[in-house]
C-alpha cells in the first residue's frame, strides 16, 4: 500500500467537494508540476444504482471529475495561498476511456500542469487501473479568490 | 517553410476555437472577430508551445491578438 501524502483530511481542507462528490481518497505523489492520486472505487458508490442496474460501470465524467479534484490538489499546491480559492470547469479536450471501470477498481490518478498564468490554466490527466490505463484528458480551468 | 507555419497554426487556432481554418485570416482579432476567450488562448499558447517546443514568456500573451502576431512570435522564438 502505497504511502499518502495527503490523506483525505487534508485533501478535505483543499477541495470544496463533500460526500458523495469526493472523487479521490488519498494523494501519494505531490511535485511542482504533477500529482498522482488514488481512488478506491467501491461497489456501494451511489451512481453505481443507476449506472447501471444490470452492470455497473463508473461514469466517464466522473473519472473527469476525479482529475479535476486531483488537478486542484496540485494547483493549489502551487498557489500557496491562504485564501479559499474557487474552480470554475473550461473546457474537456483529447479526452478517451479506455476500458470500464467497475467495482473494486483502483483508480491511479496522475496529472500534470501543462500551463498556468494568472487564473487561468490546462492540466493533463491519465488515469490508470493496475497500471492499464483507463482514461485519459486534458482540462482548462479558470481560478477565482474569494 | 514561412507560409508552412501560417498554415500549421491557422489550423491549431482553427481546432481550439472551433471555426474553420478559412475564416482565420491573419489579421481577424481572435477575440473580437473570431469570438475566442482567455481560456482558448491559453489553449492556442499551450499547443503552440508544444508544437514548436518553444517557450513563450508570459508578458507577450497579450500580444498574441491575431494569427499573424502569434506566426511573427513563433518565428522570433524558433530563431533563438
Amino acid at each position: 500500500m502505497e504511502k499518502p501524502i495527503l490523506g483525505i483530511e487534508d485533501i478535505k481542507r483543499i477541495l470544496p467537494q463533500r460526500y458523495p462528490f469526493l472523487m479521490i481518497d488519498r494523494v501519494i505523489q505531490l511535485e511542482k508540476d504533477k500529482v498522482v492520486a488514488l481512488k478506491n472505487v467501491s461497489v456501494n458508490e451511489n451512481y453505481f444504482q443507476g449506472h447501471f442496474p444490470e452492470e455497473k460501470i463508473m461514469p466517464g465524467v466522473l473519472i473527469i471529475e476525479a482529475i479535476a479534484q486531483a488537478g486542484i490538489v496540485l494547483v493549489d499546491n502551487i498557489a500557496k495561498t491562504d485564501k479559499r480559492r474557487i474552480y470554475f470547469l473550461g473546457a474537456v479536450s483529447k479526452s478517451r476511456f479506455f476500458k470500464p471501470v467497475i467495482p473494486g477498481d483502483q483508480l491511479k490518478i496522475e496529472v500534470r500542469l501543462i500551463k498556468f498564468i494568472s487564473n487561468i490554466g490546462i492540466i493533463s490527466g491519465e488515469v490508470f487501473v493496475s497500471d492499464k490505463k483507463v482514461a485519459q484528458a486534458e482540462l482548462s480551468f479558470s481560478v477565482k479568490e474569494r | 517553410m514561412a507560409n508552412n507555419i501560417e498554415q500549421e497554426i491557422r489550423e491549431i487556432i482553427a481546432e481550439i476555437i472551433e471555426k474553420k481554418p478559412e475564416e482565420i485570416t491573419p489579421d481577424a482579432n481572435l477575440v473580437e472577430d473570431l469570438g475566442a476567450d482567455s481560456m482558448m488562448a491559453l489553449e492556442i499558447l499551450a499547443a503552440i508551445e508544444k508544437k514548436y517546443r518553444v517557450v513563450v514568456p508570459e508578458e507577450n500573451l497579450s500580444k498574441l491578438t491575431s494569427l499573424r502576431t502569434i506566426m511573427e512570435l513563433v518565428k522570433n522564438l524558433k530563431k533563438k
